[in-house]
């Protein structure tokens, strides 16, 4: 019934709304093809891009999924709409940055960023930047750094277009993009909103049920078939973008991001509590704001962007008897409360950057920064007659950054570049922090490049890693890093109807003082910088591409890692058993490919991701539960865009785990077996003629 | 078959065996169903992690094995075991954030039954073969089960004496003497109270300091309990820890022993005969005699160096066994020492041991 209101909903629009534009095409086209030079922002940078097409290949994927199967990067969740962290290069999930339009989406509070809070449908350009090639982009990060932007398009006119999806385990997911945009205005405005009971069924080999004879002895044991518990969930995001062009010269910007999440954290397979007997839930709503303004010179560019961001966010476990999670009242906690925690966060952001190419030997750029982060963390709290004594903390940090980079084109076919970066955190200075960038073409004409970095990295502790209560330490160091990396870069017909892509590299880093959290004292938990990680290993990522006609394409898109991540600290005590251990959730072995077949307005795709086993155990114990076994995972897309005479239909249907495979990719997280997605999108041409 | 790859399992762990005092010797793989009496070592686990396992050692013939539980019955013990009690044949395992509690034949080590809709389940303590009470830690509701027919047959509302919003209550440890079971209240509470086991009605509740969590009984029949003080920015506050002395009877405290604030004390335990009281203080174990007017000043004994975590006492013999969890992300290790201090073996058991269990 919702779903025929939202058809109805729909066509009142289309009805109202002149649009205009027609879908667009399936098959994907490079976004710049490379002709002789290569761009001197790439000298010695490691950097892999993800298409458009894998960014909006449909409207249930967040950045997850697109790192999931177009990267070598492991993503650690345990299903759709959970937490979504990742192990870049091997590292932990704070150490890789997250910018979108620059500013940084990791939390401050806790040091990594959700990726399935990040619907790929709103970004328009994504980036992975490994290792050292992050510190001319953001500090801290020490496993690399993920490049999210937003970008004006170029309507003239109104444009439209919906996508009702519908999928497995009662499924929705709705997608509404409006954009409008003259010669000055381009203005866009996406909507998503996702809902699902998210119960698939599963075997529970955790677990096994009785069966009982009259006097109550058991005559047998069977692992029970069971859904998914307490994994529902409700994310509603909307992305308003307004751009506007002042000058030839100048353009405004406005973008802002809303999210409002609604999850619960779904039972763990060794549960026996009854689902309406633990309410477990996870509540967030963010906003996001940026005004930016960019001025394009002859020789170079400026830039200022003034950003707003304001997060609330809420976890409660608590006792219910079907009950939902109560907001506080009167400063009092619902009933039952197990956990509890709120955190706001206020963060004003300001940035200014410039680029200045003297000649086409040199690109000078510099950019300063500046958070201000102000937190609030609740816990349980006390009521006292004498006023109310709060469980959590309240504070400021103000985060100062200034970066420069020289980057200088030596010779025809060597380039060179360095970075420097300076980082104030309240009053503690960074060291400096260099990166050297060289890269030498071995073939013209950027066919083939040898390419190396190096750099010292930082990365600050987080607000909750010192003050969190309890256990909070404020006598945390930054985590220090070096690190290289030293690679190949091929690209070989390009523009051509063959071609080939791809790159290998070399890299090797060790990360000091890593913060850890455990519970030193009973009862919670506390970080310390404990830890030396040593990580090394190979990236190799290779795109063959057949366009043999206007009509079809052939893409094959594949990457490789291999990343032995190694505690190399001093042992807690002589019977620790994990120093030169491969540390916990990090695969040895990564890989993943996506083969795209394009037919006119057909489109066939065939996702593939596989790890090796990972250890839950820093020690790599064998034990039943200290290791989990490498799986591979297939999906498969097929896609049709019908041309209607007053719209364009594109119907697009997906198959998730094709094989059924039954894997868990966190512990005690049985995951989804083969799952189904059905996405019908409608984009009306009435009016106008696209220009 | 299986037999053999048990073997094959045993010897992997006994070539794992680490000894901590220099000498070589070989501990012989055991079959835990075969050693009628020895030492179970509850391994916690992490937290959502389900990683819960059993372990047991024979400290006659020195042999031990891990994951008892999941080799002999085929699937895991859980998330969060907290503590295992034995009841004639039969023992009892807490799980407690898989909330349920499992009960395994000790000849046989398999399953014999288990009792869920218990919201935190904690500690166990016996009354009878048709009676036993179960602590929770986030709930004011002390459960009685039926251990013959693994029901659930009651529960004593257990008062709350904090006022801090949303607390659910919280009993923990249980010691009983004659018909009254004694319970101490732990997280965010401050008190031990005195339930009549014949009405499961709260008689007496005594205010001892914040969180007292272990509770033992002593020769004299006195109770003793240690309050481990909270924490710096906990919601009820924070204070030294402190070890008191309970009259059971008048329900009072007879002698307070206080630590200094930022000690960290847990694990209250007494050996055999009930005259030595065992602690650990910053994760050093600590002996006091019950006639001691204070507290002692220096460690029971040296150790290796170590942050232990769980304790326990031989009943017979007086060993004191200690746990480390290391770094709470790995197997865990546990030491044994002779009451005069000297260390006798080690050996390799779960993530996070946390309690011991005695079969003798």
């Amino acid at each position: 019934m919702k779903k025929l209101l939202h058809t109805l909903l729909l066509l009142l629009i289309i009805g109202a709304v002149h649009a205009q534009e027609g879908i667009d095409s399936l098959i994907a086209i490079d976004e710049v093809a490379v002709v002789g030079r290569r761009p001197m922002k790439q000298i010695g940078v490691q950097c892999t891009k993800f298409d458009s097409v894998a960014l909006k290949e449909h409207i249930a994927l967040s950045m997850a999924d697109v790192l999931t199967y177009n990267s070598s990067v492991f993503v650690k969740s345990y299903g759709r709409a959970t937490l979504s962290t990742v192990a870049f290069r091997g590292t932990s999930p704070s150490h890789t940055q997250v910018l979108w339009n620059g500013m940084k989406l990791n939390s401050p509070m806790l040091g990594m960023t959700d990726f399935s809070m990040i619907p790929s449908y709103f970004i328009d350009e994504a980036s992975l930047l490994h290792g050292s090639s992050s510190v001319s982009e953001t500090g801290g990060g020490l496993g690399g750094a993920v490049k999210l932007s937003t970008r004006p398009k170029e309507y003239d006119g109104f444009h439209l277009q919906f996508v009702q999806g519908v999928g497995s385990f009662e499924t929705f997911d709705e997608y509404l993009h409006l954009g409008y945009g003259n010669e000055r205005w381009q203005l866009s405005t996406r909507l998503v909103y996702a809902t699902s009971p998210n119960d698939y069924k599963f075997v529970n080999r955790d677990k096994k049920l009785n069966i009982y004879d009259e006097n109550h002895n058991i005559v047998s044991q069977y692992h029970p078939t069971e859904r998914n518990r307490n994994g529902a969930f409700k994310d509603f995001h909307a992305l308003q973008e307004i751009y506007y062009r002042l000058t030839d010269r100048d353009r405004l910007s406005l973008t802002a991001w809303y999210t409002a999440s609604n999850r619960e954290l779904p039972m763990i397979s060794t549960s026996y509590a009854e689902d309406e007997e633990i309410e477990n839930r996870q509540r967030e709503e963010t906003l996001r704001a940026l005004l930016g303004w960019e001025h394009i010179a002859a020789k170079g560019r400026l830039a200022a962007q003034a950003g707003y961001i304001h997060s609330w966010s809420a976890y409660d476990r608590r006792v219910t008897h079907g009950g939902n999670a109560s907001e506080e009242n009167d400063g009092g906690l619902p009933d039952g409360t197990m956990e509890y925690s709120r955190n706001h966060l206020n963060t004003l952001y300001g940035r200014f950057s410039g680029e200045y190419l003297p000649s086409e030997k040199w690109l000078f750029s510099a950019e300063v920064t500046a958070h201000h982060h102000l937190s609030r963390a609740r816990g349980k709290e006390v009521i006292d007659s004498d006023g109310t004594h709060r469980a959590g903390f309240k504070e400021d940090r103000t985060e100062l950054t200034a970066t420069a980079t020289a980057r200088w084109r030596a010779l025809p076919w060597l380039g060179l570049g360095l970075t420097l970066r300076e980082e104030l955190y309240d009053d503690a200075l960074s060291p400096l922090i260099p990166a050297l960038f060289v890269d030498g073409e071995l073939i013209r004409g950027g066919k083939l490049v040898l390419k190396g970095s190096l750099s010292r990295n930082y990365r600050y502790p987080t607000l909750n890693d010192l003050y969190f209560q309890p256990g909070g330490n404020p006598d945390l160091k930054p985590e220090k890093g070096w690190s290289y990396d030293v690679g190949l870069d091929l690209k070989l017909g390009s523009g051509k109807p063959l071609a080939l892509s791809g790159s290998l590299a070399w890299f090797d880093s060790r990360i000091e003082d890593w913060i850890l959290w455990y519970p030193k004292a009973m009862g919670y938990y506390t970080p310390e910088n404990v830890k030396e990680v040593h990580s090394y290993g190979i990236e190799v990522e290779l795109t063959p591409s057949w366009r043999p006609s206007k009509d079809w394409l052939v893409e094959l898109h594949t990457s490789y890692a291999w990343t032995p991540s190694l505690n190399v600290g001093d042992p807690f005590s002589s019977a620790d058993q994990s120093v030169g251990k491969q540390l916990p959730y990090v695969p040895e072995h990564s890989a993943s490919a996506t083969l795209r077949l394009g037919w006119r307005r057909w489109e066939l795709g065939y996702k593939w991701c596989a790890y090796s086993e990972r250890y839950t155990l820093s020690s790599n114990g064998s034990t039943i539960t200290g290791t989990l076994e490498g799986y591979a995972l297939s999906n498969l897309t097929l896609g049709h865009t019908l041309h209607l005479r007053w719209c364009d239909l594109s119907l697009r249907g997906a198959v998730n785990n094709l094989l059924d495979k039954e894997y868990i990719t966190v512990l005690s997280r049985p995951m989804p077996g083969i799952n189904y997605e059905l996405f019908i999108g409608i984009t009306p041409k009435w009016g106008k003629k696209r220009h | 078959m299986k037999r053999l790859l048990y073997a094959l399992g045993w010897l992997l762990f006994a070539t794992m065996l680490c000894q901590c005092s220099d000498s070589d010797n070989d501990n012989p793989p055991i079959d835990p169903v075969e050693v009628p009496q020895g030492l179970f070592v509850v391994n916690a686990g992490n937290y959502n992690a389900s990683n819960a396992s059993l372990s047991f050692y024979d400290p006659v013939g020195n042999g031990y094995d891990n994951e008892i539980f999941a080799k002999i019955n085929g699937y895991k013990l859980g998330d969060t075991a907290q503590s295992m009690s034995i009841h004639n044949d039969t023992g009892w395992i807490v799980v407690n954030n898989s909330h349920i509690i499992y009960v395994i034949d000790l000849k046989t080590m398999r399953e014999k039954g288990r009792i869920t809709g218990i919201t935190s389940p904690r500690y166990i303590c016996f009354l009878s073969d048709e009676k036993a009470y179960v602590s929770s830690m986030y709930s004011d509701q002390l459960t009685i089960i039926n251990p013959k027919t693994y029901s659930i047959i009651g529960s004593v509302t257990v008062p709350k004496n904090t006022a801090i919003s949303g607390h659910t209550g919280s009993t923990e440890e249980m010691v009983v003497i004659g018909k009254y079971l004694y319970v101490t209240c732990w997280s965010y509470e401050k008190t031990i109270v005195k339930i009549d086991t014949s009405t499961d009605k709260v008689v007496a509740t005594l205010e001892v300091g914040l969180q007292p969590a272990s509770l033992v009984k002593d020769r004299n029949g006195k109770l003793w309990t240690i309050c481990d003080g909270g924490y710096e920015g906990s919601p009820v506050g924070y204070e030294a820890p402190v070890l008191c002395r309970i009259d059971p009877e008048q329900m009072t405290v007879e002698a307070r022993y206080p630590f200094s604030k930022g000690d960290y004390t847990s694990k209250l335990r007494i050996n055999g005969t009930g005259d030595q009281l065992y602690w650990l203080n910053n994760g050093a174990p600590y002996r006091m005699n019950i006639s001691d007017t204070e507290l002692p000043a220096t460690t029971a004994f040296d150790t290796k160096e170590s942050y232990f975590y769980a304790l326990t006492i031989d009943p017979e013999n007086n060993d004191i066994y200690l746990a480390d969890a290391i770094d709470y992300q790995q197997a865990g290790i546990v030491y044994r020492y002779s009451a005069t201090g000297k260390c006798l073996v080690s050996f390799y058991v779960g993530v996070i041991p946390t309690e011991f269990c005695w079969n003798k």
